[in-house]
C-alpha cells in the first residue's frame, strides 16, 4: 500500500524538472500525476528514468497515435493530456536510448513550441486589455491614483460619518476592481516573460 | 544556379523520406531506419514525431488509410520522390567529383 506525496512546483526549465522528478524516483517516490501540483506514488524499484516532452493536439487521435510511438519504442507515458502540453514519459524498455530525444535541436524543440505557446497568450490579452483601457471599462491611471478605483459619485467631497459609510461599502468593490484590472496585465506581464524564458532556453539548446 | 532550398537533406530526413517509400507507422519507421542504416541512425521518439510533423508540412510524406486506429501510417508523396532524386543526384556528383580530387578514395 503506497503513500500518496503532494509537491506544488512551478518549472519552465525542463531539464531542472526532469531532475527533480528523477531524484525524487530515486528517493522512491514515483510521479504519478500531475494537475495543479505534483502526485507521487511511492515504488520500490529504482533506476526510473522520466523524461518531458512538452506538445499540444488538435485530434484526440494525435495524441494517442504520439503516446503509442512512446509505448512501441519502450517510453510509458505517465502524466499529461491532450491538451496540458507537458508530456511526461517513463522509460520501461531496457533496451531503449535514455532519452526520448536523439538530436540538440528536436530536444530544445519543446521550448520553442512552450514559447511560442506563452507569446500566443501574452498577444491574446494585450488587445484585450487595450480595448478595456480605451472604452474607459478599465482607468489605467488607477494603479497610481487608487483613488480613482473609487466609482462613487462626490465620495471625497463628503465628511464624517456620511463619509466613512460611503467609503467603506464601497472599498470591497473597489478591491475587486483594483485587483481584477491589474491581473489582466500581471497576465500579459508574465506570459512575456515566460515566453522569453523558454525562447531563451531554446537558443542555448541549439548551440 | 538555383538549387532547391529543401537540399541539401540532413541525414535523418533522407532515410526517413527512403523508409516511407513503403507506407509504415512511426515505430515502424524507426526500426526501418535503424536497419538501413546499420545501427549508426537511431531516432528516438520525439525526435521521429517532431521529423514526421516538419515533413508533413512540407508536403514531403502524406498520411494514408490506416487499420490501425492507434497508429498512424505514413507515405512519401510525389514532391517527396522528387527531392530525394535531387538531392541522390547532388551526392552522386560529390562522390564522383571526389574520386577524383582525392586520389586515394
Amino acid at each position: 500500500m503506497g503513500d500518496n506525496v503532494r509537491k506544488l512546483r512551478c518549472y519552465i526549465n525542463y531539464d531542472k524538472e526532469e531532475q527533480w522528478l528523477n531524484d525524487m524516483a530515486q528517493k522512491g517516490y514515483e510521479l504519478e500525476d500531475v494537475c495543479i501540483g505534483y502526485k507521487f506514488h511511492s515504488v520500490d524499484c529504482e533506476n526510473t528514468i522520466i523524461k518531458i516532452d512538452y506538445r499540444t493536439f488538435l485530434k484526440k487521435s494525435d495524441f494517442i497515435d504520439y503516446c503509442t510511438l512512446f509505448e512501441d519504442s519502450g517510453w510509458t507515458h505517465i502524466a499529461g493530456s491532450k491538451n496540458s502540453g507537458t508530456q511526461y514519459f517513463k522509460k520501461i524498455d531496457g533496451n531503449s536510448d535514455d532519452d526520448i530525444f536523439s538530436d540538440k535541436v528536436s530536444k530544445s524543440g519543446k521550448y520553442k513550441r512552450l514559447s511560442d505557446m506563452w507569446l500566443g497568450i501574452g498577444v491574446a490579452y494585450l488587445p484585450l486589455y487595450s480595448v478595456l483601457i480605451s472604452t474607459g471599462a478599465i482607468d489605467a491611471n488607477s494603479i497610481f491614483h487608487p483613488k480613482l478605483l473609487y466609482l462613487t459619485p462626490g465620495l471625497w467631497e463628503k465628511t464624517g460619518a456620511d463619509f466613512l459609510g460611503a467609503f467603506l461599502f464601497e472599498t470591497p468593490f473597489a478591491l475587486m476592481r483594483g485587483f481584477s484590472w491589474s491581473i489582466i496585465l500581471l497576465v500579459i506581464i508574465l506570459a512575456f516573460c515566460f515566453a522569453l524564458k523558454a525562447n531563451k532556453l531554446y537558443k542555448k539548446g541549439i548551440k | 544556379m538555383n538549387r532547391d532550398k529543401n537540399l541539401p537533406l540532413t541525414e535523418t530526413t533522407y532515410y526517413i523520406l527512403l523508409a516511407l517509400m513503403e507506407p509504415a507507422h512511426g515505430y515502424h519507421i524507426m526500426q526501418k531506419v535503424e536497419e538501413l542504416s546499420k545501427q549508426q541512425v537511431k531516432l528516438a521518439a520525439g525526435t521521429l514525431y517532431g521529423g514526421i510533423e516538419n515533413l508533413m508540412k512540407q508536403k514531403l510524406i502524406q498520411p494514408v488509410q490506416s487499420e490501425d486506429i492507434r497508429r498512424k501510417v505514413y507515405v512519401i508523396t510525389e514532391k517527396g520522390k522528387e527531392i530525394l532524386q535531387l538531392d541522390f543526384d547532388r551526392m552522386e556528383h560529390l562522390i564522383e567529383i571526389t574520386k577524383k580530387y582525392i586520389k586515394e578514395i
